[in-house]
């Protein structure tokens, strides 16, 4: 299978307000192929976010290499990895994060008025994909009267949208209860596996980690696979 | 709590110091327009007193004439009067410079010998030097500074249309007797002054000063009783009031223009506050669990809004006073020129207009702050800790609000047009529900700028048809600039109106060809005549097909100051020129004041006084007071105070005894080339003082008094667009801020930094947009209020609406391109947010 994300030997670190740094990640090594599932599991504080940051090109590593698609993203322009975000990028937050003045079909719609698609192919989309989670019909009501599990779902679909090769989606269960959490998940990896886009994402459940093909530990900076991690030493 | 509300203070500032910046611009902005104009309407009457004072010193009362000038024989009549200590008499008259340009000097005639005298502010003179050299005067010091004069220096100047050389013989301080006094004041002996530049045997004042524990009131009686009614007797208190009179529609038109600049900074001072409240909601309601009362936090957030306005009244003091400085000129040109009074040489604060100035800095921003703070006091400690976003305002509020914009200037214009047409400040008040109507209608048509498909990329047009996702703060800045709009557009319709009028005027009017006038004969009384010779010498030339006479006499109606005017009536009737009725038919009424010593009297005169063809205009002379019966109206935009037109032959000399014509026109054959004859007349008459145009040069000459005269509002309209201007930035700034996380998930999701700057650039378009459309409402209805309600009730002068398109499209262009640019701020720190900014809970 082909590599959709990369990183190598990446480590992070920021200033600490004592002075000094604090190293967030440290010397990573992690792969994702197209159209798998892949789970970060860890405590919090130890990274999760941080390791998605740098995936989707919002945050740039201290040292080491990202690589999206087979381009480094330390060797692109702010522009230039802005661009591969939005086209092969899709982001899932554990808040939802929707917008409360655009009602649900125009909330799923962002990314495609972020790249100035066609709106006629894109709406269908939209509406195909709110269909399929259940929330057809419900395209123009106002998001602030969701649940906190419809809200996800539309989410999932905003995400979706262009067709991204990867999926990022950081604790995207946090905020929810076990019930909605679960359907949410289920969801997200139909709907990943459907569309063939690989999946990273992060949790700090088991359960939910145990759903993907691939679990990676997060733990105190570094990432290891999860049954090497829990090989004795 | 006091110390609390001084910390909280400090990390607001430390947070946001660009916000605050901002608003204490607006403050200042505000303060800096009001002081100024009351800055200029206070040095005006300080320059008006200042002079009365250099010249009338101590005197208890002055005798001035109805007329011209007096005859100094009265002199004999006020001595003997008992409780009179001394009596000086004085001559004024108004010398030009030969310097066109450097104006003119107000010289006094003054007996040198008495030490109570207008010397007073003389020292050290050497008597026999003054009385003895012809010419001799002594000039104010910031006379002589300005002019670049020194004791000995020969100053060429003219009074009406004799040329005298001056000699500069002292330094007078009058500043030091008479602060304010004007600098054009110069003292000279005053058989010189009658000899050189008067008349032998007239005076134009004498001043009287009262023995001790002479009762002043009764002196005056008796006086005028003994006077007769040649002169009237008058205090110190009565010249100030009447100047003040003369002053009120320009000064009252100056503070309300001022205090919409204090209005839009309100406005500035209320988005702020709004939006440091959103922030702190949670904090008072933490406040609020801890016990604070309601009081307690109402009180706290006043506190950040008196800092506030002290803030921006500390920076508007010096802006106000440098704008007052600034437009001395202007406003000087439009007291010499339209009012005859003194201008201002300098503009001086006092502790009373500094306090005035913390006063309307420390309200204006209260008052801005009141809203917000008191929706805050009011809610309970839960709704505080609950939400953490501005509450949009629901659609009825919109279009409760947007119902109310239009039912209130309607009902508020048909209960004062219809109750009470008469009453001159409801002008003002229907001005006002306009102006409060601008911003209640923003809200709903910020909303509906949303109508129609939404744009479908993250573009300048969708940053402009979004704004409705963002009302509170978007629809209070397009409400302030609405406001400042409609001013701006509605000042400019009003002064392109009255341009445009006054050109109809000058072109129906000005018929003649070549007029010829003194340098002095603006400002001069009645000394400021051409000689009969000349005028004889003008009529004799060949290519003087016809000339049209006319001598200005400053005179009083009814205790009001007005001109009578003799003029060639039957001229008039053949040439069609000089006079434009507006009420009366033309052929009679020039035939009745021709022949039967009617009156022919100025629109602002009859609106003023309730006067009617066929009705008697009074007129004091100095054999009493004259009825003269008029025989129409006619349009004059020459004077507010008003003016009258009579014959000049006949009905004149009866009135006020015979005189120099003032002003000669000129009609040429048909064929002569003017502009020669124009250069011919100067050549042919350069040992005369005279002032010859063209009648091209004389409207232009006009024009520029006329622009001279709206320079002021001019200023006042860009600083009223400023602090609107900076109401868009801080709008702006408002929504980079506050939807920090909204700009941070744009940024996720692929938005380039290109498409945030030109999301906000639109958003800074679509609220000058909506600006200009409320502007535009707001502005037509202004400009008709102010055309056809303020300026007839206040200034008497009908008005022809015009709509100057480019003049207004152009305010559109330069609106738009400076929102647009302070949109490049905001929207490069949107651009430039990252999208790890996007926090936990925000959106």
């Amino acid at each position: 299978m082909s590599e959709v994300l990369a990183f190598q030997q990446v480590s992070k670190s920021y200033p600490a307000s004592a002075g000094g740094v604090r190293e967030v990640l440290r010397r990573v090594d992690l792969r994702v192929d197209g159209g798998r599932v892949v789970a970060l599991v860890g405590r919090s504080g130890s990274g999760k976010s941080t390791l998605l940051h740098l995936a989707a090109g919002i945050d740039a590593p201290t040292s080491g290499e990202v690589r999206l698609l087979g381009r480094e993203l330390g060797a692109l322009t702010d522009g230039e990895r802005t661009r591969i975000r939005r086209d092969a990028v899709g982001l899932v937050f554990q808040f939802f994060h929707l917008l409360p003045h655009l009602p649900v079909l125009d909330n799923v719609l962002v990314p495609a008025l972020v790249a100035g698609d066609a709106p006629g192919p894109a709406e269908a989309r939209a509406r195909d994909l709110l269909e399929r989670i259940g929330l057809g019909g419900r395209e123009r009501d106002p998001v602030q009267k969701l649940s906190g599990g419809e809200m996800q779902r539309v989410a999932i679909c905003r995400a979706l949208l262009r067709r991204p090769r990867l999926l990022l989606a950081d604790e995207p269960t946090g905020n929810l209860d076990e019930e909605s959490g679960e359907r949410v998940m289920e969801l997200l990896l139909r709907l990943a596996r459907e569309e063939g886009s690989a999946l990273l994402y992060a949790t700090h459940s088991r359960e939910v980690s145990e759903l993907a093909d691939e679990i990676w530990l997060v733990h105190a900076g570094a990432v290891e696979p999860l049954a090497r991690a829990l090989e004795p030493a | 709590m006091i110390s609390y509300a001084a910390r909280a203070v400090a990390a607001r500032l430390r947070a946001a110091p660009g916000l605050f910046a901002l608003a204490v611009l607006g403050v200042a902005l505000g303060v800096g327009a009001v002081l100024s104009i009351q800055l200029l309407n206070a040095n005006a009457l300080a320059a008006f007193r200042g002079t009365v004072r250099a010249v009338s010193g101590d005197a208890a009362l002055s005798i001035v004439p109805v007329a011209a000038s007096l005859d100094e024989a009265l002199l004999g009549k006020v001595l003997p009067q008992r409780g009179v200590a001394a009596a000086q008499p004085l001559v004024r008259v108004e010398v030009a410079l030969a310097d066109r340009a450097a104006g003119g000097l107000d010289v006094l005639g003054v007996d040198l010998l008495s030490p109570r005298a207008g010397p007073s502010a003389l020292s050290g003179v050497d008597l026999a030097e003054a009385l003895g050299t012809p010419g001799w005067i002594a000039v104010s010091r910031r006379g002589a500074e300005r002019m670049g004069w020194s004791v000995g220096s020969r100053v060429a100047a003219s009074a009406g249309s004799r040329r005298v050389e001056l000699v500069v013989g002292a330094i007078a301080d009058f500043d030091r007797v008479a602060p304010g006094a004007s600098a054009r004041l110069a003292l000279m002996d005053i058989a010189q002054a009658q000899a050189l530049l008067g008349e032998r045997g007239r005076l134009q004042q004498i001043d009287v000063r009262a023995a001790d524990g002479t009762d002043v009131a009764d002196l005056a009686h008796r006086l005028s009783d003994a006077i007769g009614p040649a002169a009237r007797v008058v205090t110190p208190e009565q010249r100030q009031s009447e100047a003040e009179g003369l002053l009120s529609a320009f000064r009252l038109n100056l503070t309300a223009l001022s205090a919409v600049s204090l209005l839009v900074g309100g406005f500035l001072v209320h988005a702020t506050m709004q939006a440091a409240l959103v922030r702190r909601r949670e904090e008072l309601g933490v406040l609020r669990c801890l016990g604070a009362t309601r009081g307690q936090v109402l009180g706290v957030i006043l506190a950040d809004a008196a800092l506030l306005g002290l803030a921006g009244t500390a920076l508007g003091i010096p802006l106000g006073t440098w704008a007052a400085r600034a437009s001395v000129g202007a406003v000087s040109g439009t007291l010499r020129n339209l009012y005859l009074l003194e201008g201002i040489d300098e503009v001086r604060t006092s502790p009373g207009m500094i306090a005035l100035a913390v006063a309307v800095g420390l309200a204006g921003a209260i008052a801005g702050a009141l809203l917000p703070a008191l929706d805050v006091a009011r809610r309970d400690p839960r709704a505080l800790l609950a939400s953490l976003t501005l509450e949009e305002p629901a659609a009825a509020r919109r279009v409760r609000h947007a119902a109310a914009a239009l039912a209130i200037p309607a009902a508020v214009a048909a209960l004062i047009l219809g109750l009470a047409p008469e009453w001159k400040p409801g002008g003002f008040v229907v001005a006002l529900s306009i102006l409060a109507a601008v911003p209640l209608a923003a809200p709903a048509l910020v909303a509906a700028s949303a109508w129609g498909p939404r744009p479908r990329t993250l573009s300048v047009a969708y940053g402009a048809r979004t704004l409705r996702a963002h009302l509170r703060a978007t629809a209070l800045a397009a409400g302030a600039l609405g406001v400042a709009a409609a001013m701006l557009a509605a000042i400019t319709v009003m002064v392109g109106s009255f341009r445009a009028t006054v050109e109809d005027w000058l072109g129906s009017t000005l018929r003649a060809d070549v007029y010829v006038t003194t340098l002095s004969w603006r400002r001069g009384r009645g000394e400021a005549g051409l000689d009969d010779e000349i005028v004889r010498r003008l009529a004799a030339r060949p290519e003087v097909r016809r000339v049209d006479r006319l001598r200005q006499v400053p005179a009083r109606s009814r205790g009001q100051r007005i001109t009578v005017s003799g003029f060639d009536s039957g001229v008039a009737a053949e040439q069609g020129g000089r006079v434009q009725l507006v009420s009366g038919e033309r052929a009679s009424a020039l035939r009745e004041v021709a022949r039967e010593g009617a009156a022919l009297v100025s629109e602002p005169l009859a609106r003023k006084r309730g006067l009617r063809v066929g009705d008697r205009l009074p007129v004091d002379t100095p054999a009493g007071e004259a009825l003269l019966p008029i025989a129409g109206v006619y349009a004059d935009y020459g004077s507010e105070s008003g003016a009258a037109l009579v014959d000049l032959d006949r009905t004149l000399p009866r009135l006020f005894g015979r005189g120099p014509v003032t002003n000669v026109a000129l009609e040429l054959a048909p064929g002569a080339d003017v502009d020669a004859a124009v250069d011919r007349l100067r050549r042919e008459l350069s040992g005369e003082a005279l002032l010859i145009r063209s009648n091209r040069a004389l409207r232009a000459d006009v024009m520029a008094i006329f622009d001279q005269t709206f320079a002021v509002t001019r200023l006042l309209q860009l600083m009223t667009l400023l602090i609107a201007v900076a109401g868009v930035l801080l709008a702006l700034l408002v929504l980079a801020r506050e939807r920090q996380a909204e700009i941070a998930l744009y940024r996720a999701l692929g938005a380039e930094r290109g498409q945030i700057f030109r999301l906000f650039l639109g958003r800074a378009l679509g609220i000058a947009g909506c600006g200009l459309v409320l502007g535009a409402a707001g502005g037509a209805g202004l400009a008709l209020v102010l055309v056809r309600i303020v300026n007839p009730a206040w200034f008497g002068w009908t008005l022809a609406l015009h709509w100057p398109w480019a003049a207004l499209a152009s305010e559109a262009i330069v609106l738009l391109a400076a929102a647009a640019l302070a949109s490049i701020y905001p929207a490069a720190r949107a651009s430039a947010a990252p999208a790890t900014e996007l926090s936990r809970d925000a959106l």
